[in-house]
């Protein structure tokens, strides 16, 4: 059984994810990690935006923050969002990685630490290659790897790299994503 | 190609080491901040694992330095989140300056000195430069020359000048800095009121008396333990009625700790220190 899900994505992401959220049932069982790019001057209206269609609550979390199952936490601007091995989200404002803070790969990682293979990671819709690595040390730890079909991404950078880095369990479209993720509830 | 990674009992080995050789103690750390730094460090200075970062450091006190350097976290630019020092400009400096014609302004953790400047700056703009005694700590006395000298990264110039323009419209930041031969620096004239302090992790002296404490974006990189233990050192060195300023997305809560202090700007997460 799965502890949490980890879910990445930058340019042309919005969409597919506004989509995701709005579909989870109330009572997720997981917690949801959301790593999306974003710009960096403008610290608030994503999450509030994110909230109009999500049936789950979205915080930005607090530093230090515990991560509790039914909930999505989106990482803040210009701030990296580790997952510590006790289940607390940790932020830091150390150099972006692949030009970006909050860095997918960062998130990933740290998660795919703490969760092993109890972690399932979604890449979707993205214009450079973050998060292939972190995708990548999903699979390796154990994790469930996802990758959002690039035949329906608006940008395929992303998706491709991970594709090219890791060999993935699953090319979902984002209506096999949602079906998936409705499944791990039983 | 991989990057070596710092194990469990790895981390430890450090630790122990740093503790044992230098009497620093990071075992207060956040786990995964402390270990990607650590690989950083072994990566950037070719040193393959752990073992070659404790043979290393050990016997070389300039070497512990450079990485007591790469621990502190650079300050990512000048007036981070514009809207906070719009809110210090406007409202807490003058307030702080109608109740005392001097007043001590604190930074328990300066890092790259972007803080330190950013309010200095903002004090000159106010014509308080004279009346503020800035204490400036740090872990790293590779950081302290860095910002005595005032140099600083070109690649930065682009953001800082439009954070600034974010907070005054009747001038650039460029009236603060030099261009040297590709090199920018600071005027260091800004920081005459200045008193150093390098500092172990847990501070053996500490200011008093003090009227505002920045301190953003350093805790995260520490845990629960530690946070709280220096958020009851900051306690101590403020007046009542003193203020703190932490990062964005921080927070003050350990048992009891309404007590101790008032959230007064929710966004900006400005806390005041109650009146006894």
């Amino acid at each position: 059984m799965y502890k949490a899900v980890v879910i990445g994505g930058s340019a042309g992401s919005f969409q597919v994810i506004t989509k995701i959220l709005s579909s989870l049932p109330k009572n997720f069982p997981l917690p949801v990690l959301l790593c999306l790019h974003r710009l960096k001057h403008v610290r608030s209206g994503f999450v509030e935006a994110l909230s109009i269609k999500s049936t789950i609550p979205i915080v930005e979390p607090f530093d230090k923050e515990t991560i509790k199952p039914g909930k999505g936490y989106l990482a803040p601007s210009n701030y990296h969002m580790y997952i510590e091995l006790n289940k607390r989200i940790a932020l830091s404002t150390e150099e972006p990685v692949n030009h970006s803070r909050p860095s997918i790969d960062l998130t990933f990682e740290t998660a795919a630490q703490a969760y092993r293979d109890k972690l399932v990671g979604i890449i979707l819709s993205g214009a450079n290659r973050d998060g292939a690595l972190g995708l990548k040390k999903v699979k390796q730890l154990g994790g469930l790897a996802i990758v959002q079909d690039p035949n329906e991404c608006q940008v395929k950078t992303m998706t491709e790299a991970s594709l090219k880095s890791t060999q993935v369990d699953h090319i979902f479209t984002t209506q096999q994503i949602i079906n998936f993720l409705l499944n791990l509830k039983e | 190609m991989t990057r070596f990674e710092l194990g469990i009992i790895d981390s430890r080995n450090v630790i122990k080491t740093l503790h044992d050789v230098y009497n620093y103690d990071f075992k207060n750390y956040a786990l995964t901040f402390f270990k990607r730094r650590v690989e950083l460090f072994i990566a950037k200075y070719n040193l393959k694992d752990a073992d070659g970062f404790i043979r290393k450091i050990e016997n070389d006190k300039d070497f512990f330095e450079l990485f007591l350097q790469d621990v502190c976290v650079e300050t990512t630019e000048m007036f981070r989140d514009p809207s906070l020092w719009r809110v210090l400009k406007e409202d807490i400096i003058p307030s702080l300056a109608r109740e005392s014609s001097h007043f001590k302004i604190w930074f328990p953790e300066v890092s790259t000195g972007e803080e330190l400047y950013s309010m200095a700056i903002i004090l000159k703009k106010l014509n308080l430069l004279s009346n503020a005694q800035f204490i400036a700590s740090s872990i790293s006395e590779l950081n302290i020359e860095k910002i005595k000298n005032g140099y600083f990264d070109p690649k930065k110039i682009e953001v800082n000048d439009s954070n600034y323009s974010r907070i005054f419209t009747d001038d650039t930041l460029s009236n603060y800095y030099t261009n040297e031969n590709e090199k920018v620096r600071w005027d260091t004239s800004l920081i005459d009121n200045t008193k150093f302090l390098k500092q172990n992790i847990i501070f053996d002296d500490y200011p008093k008396g003090v009227k505002l404490i920045l301190f953003r974006n350093q805790m995260i990189y520490y845990n629960q333990i530690l946070q709280e233990r220096f958020i009851k050192i900051m306690y101590n060195c403020l007046v009542p009625g003193g203020v703190l300023v932490i990062g964005n997305n921080e927070k003050i809560e350990y048992w009891n700790s309404e007590k101790d202090y008032t959230l007064i700007d929710k966004t900006e997460r400005i806390y005041k220190k109650k009146l006894a």
